[in-house]
């Protein structure tokens, strides 16, 4: 239903049944590489090129998914899900191998939760039984596409980001009352927002202000306060963009918390990893996400979350144009079905 | 340049990259020039003792050494960028790194590693030089302006 | 990043004790590092001639230079010396300096001149070689020489 200007309530609360996340061998090395189901030791995953292996992390968190929910591939009603490589061939090259009706999206970096609200909407409203949402990315593909060479030496800026090697994705259905899951309960939809930034160094920096945009739309739309939600956790924004978002969000008046206010891109990484400012690709909302978010609010760590995954919807050639960075974010507010 | 840049931007958004300045964390440039320093002095040390190997052992002159030297080098960081420990020392010894002549081999080394997957002709051969090609291109065009001013100058008797 | 740093402590230490190995080096092998001085050399073996001696002084007075080297074979005079750090942008003058000197001085020979380190290598060797090995006769010792002056050749 929507409320506001650009929000959804989903009032029969679709539920995440259960979820696949595999990562790379950066990530077993991470903060939260306990609650990834695979990880791979080498970042080939056995195959020839990077591009292949990006499309297996996918195919086996969609399979792993399936198994937990024990459910066949064949009803699953729609694949709604997106990548950030060149027309998104890892993930319709995934669609191919697992023959369910497919939406590809591309919404870069914030592909997670544009997959998740559009998944929730068609479920809420009885568009499908079934549907599979997520996100992908990988280190090494989407390094060599956006920036240098994954060996060549270049001095990254203290501003820069990693790329996640990993995938997430969730198994949308609708509510069953008792079961204890987590459930969809509103999305935003942001609008791209553009403030003449320039830096792909500086992707945080940039994506910011489309981040505080969409919080700030979240809650006016569904006229809430922030401390609805134990946690309101920003997709990949790093230590440079949350702080920038989070003096944007207070200087708007909404009284945020410095500890309700998290970011996973600063979260799926240890310290001491040289990530510079933190993480960030389409898989990194996804699999901290579909991963630890999730298994902590199993655990009744946070009761309600917002989730805001950001997206630079920049390509190589705008940049070298001189383009600037537009962005985009999405939120899905996320709780425990009771 | 920058004050052009500025003028395109609306009120709004020039607003906003102040704020996010503020946040932005700066280059460390006298840490990374100190690094550089050390990084690039070590290359060029051992590029030295293997220049001084070939001008023991080998009939080299110091005019001549200078070949064998740049290509044992390049072998190296050939040896470094396949191995992936090139790219951690360009990150920790910055221009250091890039300057010298293994700087150049890395770039194309990493490019054709990188492109290997979309075959020998198309990937390696057509994606080698798209780092270094520009340094390439720039290099031999400067060189020629700088060849044609000297001849120039000397068909008129200055030099 | 502590592999790093060992790697450096390894190699230093290997480079320590290397460098500690043989104490007793020759001079060709220390050439690089201390200043040589070898005494002048001539090819057909006719100690104390007093003009390669002369020239050695004279190219020696020369402020930007230090260690010099002189062979004198049948049809030519070969001087090599090292360059100070500090003058050795301006190579090519002295160079040019000492020729003019040396032709001004001593019209009747052929110089060549040279500031490579290669070719004062090779003439300390030469040297050694003369003196140490009593096989290595005169028309070896000139036949090499011709070669070295090749080399310098090759360089112009």
């Amino acid at each position: 239903m929507l409320k506001g200007h650009q929000s959804w309530v989903f009032q029969n609360k679709p539920m995440i049944s259960a979820t696949g996340v595999t990562g790379g061998p950066f990530e077993a090395n991470g903060n939260l590489a306990n609650d990834f189901d695979l990880l791979y030791e080498d970042l080939w995953m056995g195959q020839e090129s990077y591009e292949k292996a990006h499309r297996i992390l996918l195919e086996e968190a969609i399979k792993i998914a399936l198994d937990k929910a024990n459910i066949e591939k064949e009803k699953i009603q729609f694949l709604i899900a997106g990548d950030l490589i060149n027309q998104i061939t890892p993930t319709s090259f995934t669609a191919r191998t697992m023959q369910i009706p497919y939406f590809g999206l591309f919404g870069a970096c914030s592909t997670s939760m544009e997959g998740l609200a559009l998944a929730s909407f068609i479920v809420n409203y009885h568009g499908a039984q079934n549907v599979v949402t997520g996100a992908s990315s990988h280190n090494a593909a989407v390094e060599k596409q956006f920036r240098y060479p994954t060996e060549y030496g270049s001095q990254k800026p203290p501003t820069a980001q990693w790329t996640v090697t990993g995938a997430g994705v969730g198994i949308i259905q609708p509510n069953e009352p008792g079961k204890k899951n987590p459930v969809t309960i509103s999305a935003t939809i942001g609008k791209v927002i553009d403030m003449g930034l320039t830096d792909p160094f500086n992707m945080g920096g940039a994506m910011a202000p489309a981040a505080a945009d969409t919080i700030m739309a979240h809650f006016r739309d569904l006229d809430l306060d922030p401390s609805y939600y134990d946690l309101i956790i920003t997709g990949d924004l790093g230590r440079v963009g949350h702080d920038t978002a989070f003096e944007l969000i207070n200087k708007s008046g909404l009284k945020l918390e410095r500890n309700q206010f998290q970011d996973c891109g600063i979260l799926i990484y240890k310290d001491d990893q040289p990530v510079q400012s933190g993480a960030s690709g389409a898989g990194c909302s996804a699999t901290v996400l579909y991963g630890h978010l999730l298994n902590e609010m199993r655990k009744g760590t946070y009761r309600r979350i917002l989730l805001v995954a950001t997206g630079a919807l920049l390509s190589p050639l705008t940049f070298q144009q001189n383009e600037s960075i537009p962005c985009i974010a999405h939120a899905v507010g996320i709780e425990m079905n009771n | 340049m920058m004050a052009s840049k500025q003028k395109n931007m609306t009120p709004e958004q020039q607003k906003y990259q102040q704020l996010q300045q503020k946040h932005e964390k700066k280059r460390p440039v006298l840490k990374n020039c100190i690094r550089a320093f050390f990084v690039g002095g070590l290359i060029c040390a051992i590029g030295q003792a293997i220049s001084y190997f070939y001008i023991y052992f080998f009939n080299f002159t110091e005019q001549s050494v200078g070949n064998p030297t740049v290509a044992t080098m390049v072998f190296f960081s050939m040896l470094l960028t396949g191995f992936g420990v090139y790219d951690r020392l360009g990150q920790f010894g910055g221009a250091g790194s890039a300057v010298p002549v293994t700087g150049f081999g890395n770039a194309v080394i990493s490019a054709a590693i990188e492109h290997r997957t979309e075959g020998f002709v198309l990937g390696v051969g057509g994606n080698m030089f798209k780092l270094a090609g520009s340094v390439l291109l720039f290099g031999v065009f400067a060189a020629f302006v700088v060849a044609l001013i000297r001849t120039v100058l000397s068909i008129w008797g200055v030099l | 990043m502590h592999n790093t740093y060992r790697f450096i402590i390894l190699m230093s230490v290997i480079l320590l004790v290397s460098c500690n190995q043989d104490q007793k080096a020759k001079d060709s092998q220390l050439a690089l590092v201390k200043t040589t001085n070898p005494p002048p050399v001539v090819t057909d073996g006719h100690k104390g001639n007093d003009q390669v001696e002369k020239i050695k002084q004279d190219v020696s007075s020369f402020p930007e230079l230090y260690d010099v080297a002189v062979v004198k074979g049948k049809k030519a005079i070969l001087v090599a010396y090292k360059v100070k750090h500090l003058h050795r942008f301006k190579m090519k003058k002295i160079e040019k300096n000492v020729t003019k000197m040396l032709e001004k001085k001593y019209p009747k020979e052929k110089f060549t001149v040279s500031s490579d380190y290669k070719i004062f290598l090779e003439v300390v060797r030469l040297d050694e070689k003369m003196r140490s090995s009593s096989k290595f006769n005169h028309r070896d010792a000139e036949k090499r020489f011709n070669e070295i002056v090749k080399m310098t050749e090759d360089i112009k």
